[in-house]
């Protein structure tokens, strides 16, 4: 099973088809996969005030198959889940990385940005590390939502500070090419995909809030299979209950993803299938408001 | 007196520093440092009572299932509220399921690379295509002259890794088979689930999504192929390890004291039981004699409460004596190991014939005798065996589920009351306290399984499980840590979890 050029448009296909891309896309993918293949796509990920919850999510990429990914198609400089090298080799490798440069800087969880001294890597406040690694990076991915406008570690009273790589960059007045992949956690096709964009096609088209597009254009609910039923004013009145899940406070009228259209964990379900509301991880006032509730059962839950 | 200082300690979930000071080549001493905080108990107040399972599943990416329910549990016990038996095996499946990814990830991807000598690769000659293909890809990554090849498999400590070949190249294809397993196991949650990690349909009274036959069928199906690796694959390695790194069996063996909350509702109680040992035998469970202690913690004050009334936490970094983010739980007053060795223990003890049998057949093969398990390699082994006993129980709670029965009663909300939801995490013992007050979230307060584990000392300077772990472990100096980090990492740390 050697890398062959087969074997890049084989996923290079199956990417083109999951990213809803024209074919004339085929060989840039295909080459994009090649160039990663041979080291040429090099990935500092870092972790701030996460759960951890985005690098598991790309473990469960579904094509290319996180074996693949980790071996042959992302270099992964450091990565604190999955490197080898621990406590002083771990220190190393991340300085080694920095003081190369040209990475993508991939960032999980939110920046402590009062209270520092919430998160640190080797004696070194993230915050801090996170402006050293973000100067020499050739762009920056803030994967979920945390990352992206700081996610529950946000809400309020927020004790730490924490916000969003985008707000602790431009704090520091630094501006880097920056892309924002909300999700709680981000699906691992947004993540894989933007990857390799960004390393073969370039920036990607983002939106006001500097998500990809592509994956972030659409209301959910558009796209919802119960969007007949919301039509007809089918609704469920009880959790659990069949119908559409508008009065129970489904937040899919005001989030911008593509869950309906592409399932999770290789299309087996997603929340909707689950008859659970949609909460809205992907929105960047994601569990922001306390009196927002993700459930509204109480209420006359309109919006 | 030589000091290592491991930070940040990788390849576990959280950030996490470990020091220890050294004499006569052996750890005298040693601290546990969190280096993480984000506030959740703080941010639930005032909340509605339903966010709490949707926002306390985020304290944790790899165990999120456990966070949920133990919320739901705690909502249901404040609300008087029962759940259905299809509900309670369908919670079964989707944690049983959890537990599964977790410690296939545990062992494959955060451990073994602690005791395999990757570079044998290198020296690979056979036909195996997986093997083949990282072989090329790693020479093509040494021929190249990047600044860090064949990341993130090296660099690496050095140390005393395995000579045998064997055993490196079956571990490293395993490594590669196991990514495929885990998000199996990931693909069966989420069915129950929605989605992973942090599933939508865990709620107080149930679970919301709907059974019928095909899902149910498509779940067994995919059980059998994670099952299948968990006896392939998972088990004999673990038994490989037990024989190559005998010495790890009397290393890092801890307090010796296990607490276990039970789990697996099943008919009217636990599938595996609760209870706690302390040298005694099996004792029964009693929750008033757990209090958190915030001498050595980044808090402001002194406290020792019990989780129902414990105050807020307020952040204070330059406290004198505070050395971590984590609390120091105590049972009545004792720093007590919770994981799947304390489950195995406290189920041994109470005699849980599902589980003694086997265990009994488990340690002849592995050669191990029942009082080495509080080991580094004991460690391994119960989370390895305990793997195997849920993934065959989990056919049993299948056809336990009726297709198309209710899985939910319906949820009502209380003014006031007060509810605690426990439950076994992958990695031990997790509780949820909350209290309602108009409705609304009073108080919220988790004690996690790495809380426990990986507890600073508590104001007598009595110190956690962990940090009792590894004083006598021998080290050398060359190996830059690498012994304290095999310690650790039999712990299966979680610290963002531990701190939350
Ligand atoms: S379930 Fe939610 S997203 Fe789907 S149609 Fe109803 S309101 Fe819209
Ligand atoms: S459906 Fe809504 S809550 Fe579910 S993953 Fe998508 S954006 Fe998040």
């Amino acid at each position: 099973m050697k890398m062959t050029r087969r074997t890049f448009l084989k996923d290079a296909g199956i990417f083109v088809a999951a990213l809803g891309l024209e074919p004339v896309w085929l060989p840039k993918m295909a080459d994009a996969l090649e160039d990663m293949a041979y080291g040429r796509a090099p990935i500092l990920w870092l972790q701030g005030l996460s759960c951890s919850g985005c690098s598991v999510s790309l473990l469960n990429s579904e094509s290319p198959g996180p074996a693949d990914l980790i071996t042959r198609y992302l270099s992964l400089y450091f990565h604190q889940t999955l490197s080898a090298a621990t406590g002083p080799a771990a220190k190393d490798a991340v300085e080694r990385a920095i003081a190369k440069g040209g990475y993508i800087l991939v960032v999980e969880g939110a920046v402590p940005l009062t209270l520092k001294e919430a998160c640190k890597f080797a004696d070194e406040n993230f915050a801090d590390q996170l402006l050293r690694a973000a100067r020499s990076a050739q762009a920056v991915v803030s994967t979920g939502t945390c990352a992206a406008f700081g996610g529950i570690p946000a809400a309020p009273p927020n004790l730490t500070g924490a916000a969003g790589v985008d707000a602790a960059l431009k704090q520091a007045g630094l501006r880097r090419p920056l892309i924002n992949l909300p999700g709680c956690p981000a699906h691992p096709a947004w993540i894989v995909g933007t990857l390799m964009q960004v390393l073969k096609v370039g920036m990607p088209d983002l939106d006001a809030h500097l998500r990809p597009k592509i994956f972030y254009d659409h209301l959910l609910h558009e796209q919802c299979p119960l969007f007949a039923l919301y039509q007809k004013k089918h609704f469920a009145e009880n959790l659990g209950e069949e119908g559409c899940l508008f009065k129970m406070g489904c937040q899919g009228v005001i989030t911008q993803a593509d869950c309906s259209l592409r399932g999770w964990n290789g299309g087996v379900s997603w929340c909707i299938r689950g008859r659970s509301n949609c909460i809205g991880c992907a929105r960047p006032e994601f569990a922001l408001d306390p009196r927002f509730a993700f459930f509204r059962l109480n209420e006359e839950n309109l919006f | 007196m030589a000091k290592i200082v491991l930070d940040p300690v990788t390849r576990i979930e959280g950030h996490l520093r470990i020091e220890t000071q050294v004499a006569a080549g052996r750890v005298t001493e040693a601290w546990s440092k969190g280096e993480m905080f984000r506030g959740f108990e703080a941010l639930l107040q005032g909340r509605d009572p339903l966010d709490a399972p949707v926002i306390t599943q985020r304290i944790c990416g790899v165990c999120p299932i456990s966070h949920a329910l133990s919320s739901c549990k705690a909502i249901e016990s404040a609300t008087g509220l029962n759940v259905p038996a299809n509900g309670r095996y369908l919670r079964n499946l989707i944690l049983g399921a959890n537990y599964l990814q977790s410690h296939i990830l545990h062992f494959y991807h955060l451990s073994a690379l602690d005791f395999v000598h990757v570079e044998a690769l290198l020296d690979y000659s056979g036909r195996d295509p997986v093997l083949l293909d990282l072989k090329h890809w790693a020479q093509s990554e040494l021929n190249t002259n990047r600044v860090l090849p064949v990341a993130p498999f090296l660099p690496k400590l050095p140390g005393d890794y395995a000579q045998n070949a064997q055993w490196n190249l079956g571990a490293l294809s395993n490594y590669v088979e196991a990514l495929d397993i885990r998000r199996e196991a990931h693909r069966m949650a989420a069915l129950v689930g929605g989605k992973m990690p942090h599933a939508a349909t865990l709620v107080p009274g149930g679970v919301t999504c709907a059974t019928d036959a095909d899902m149910l069928e498509d779940f067994r199906s995919r059980l059998r192929r994670v099952r299948r690796f968990i006896e392939r694959c998972y088990i004999p390695d673990v038994l490989q390890a037990a024989r190559l790194y005998p010495e790890y069996a009397t290393v890092g063996r801890g307090v010796a004291r296990f607490l276990s909350y039970g789990v697996f509702d099943e008919e009217s109680t636990t599938w595996m039981p609760a209870g706690t040992l302390n040298g005694r035998g099996h004792e029964r469970l009693d929750l008033s004699l757990i209090h958190e202690d915030t001498t050595t913690g980044f808090y402001r004050g002194n406290h020792k409460s019990h989780p129902q009334n414990a105050p807020s936490p307020i952040p204070q970094t330059d406290k004198p004596r505070a050395y971590s983010w984590l609390k120091a739980p105590r049972y009545n007053g004792l720093s007590y190991e919770v994981g799947p060795l304390a489950r195995i223990m406290v189920a041994a003890a109470a005699g849980e014939p599902s589980i003694v049998d086997p265990l009994t057949d488990f340690l002849r093969e592995a050669r191990l005798g029942q009082d080495q398990l509080a080991s580094t390699l004991g460690r391994h082994a119960a989370r390895a065996f305990e793997a195997q006993l849920i993934a065959a129980r989990m056919e049993n709670w299948l056809d336990a589920v009726t297709p198309g029965a209710p899985a939910i009663l319906p949820y009502q909300n209380s003014d006031a009351g007060n509810g605690v939801g426990l439950i076994e995490a992958p990695r031990g013992a997790l509780g949820h306290w909350i209290s309602l007050k108009s409705g609304r979230i009073g108080s919220y307060q988790c004690i996690v399984p790495s809380t426990w584990n990986f507890s600073p000392r508590d104001g007598d300077q009595n110190p956690g499980p962990v940090e009792s772990a590894l004083v006598g472990t021998a080290v050398n100096p060359e190996f830059k840590g690498l012994e304290v980090a095999r310690v650790v990492r039999s712990f299966d740390p979680c610290i963002a979890c531990a701190v939350h």
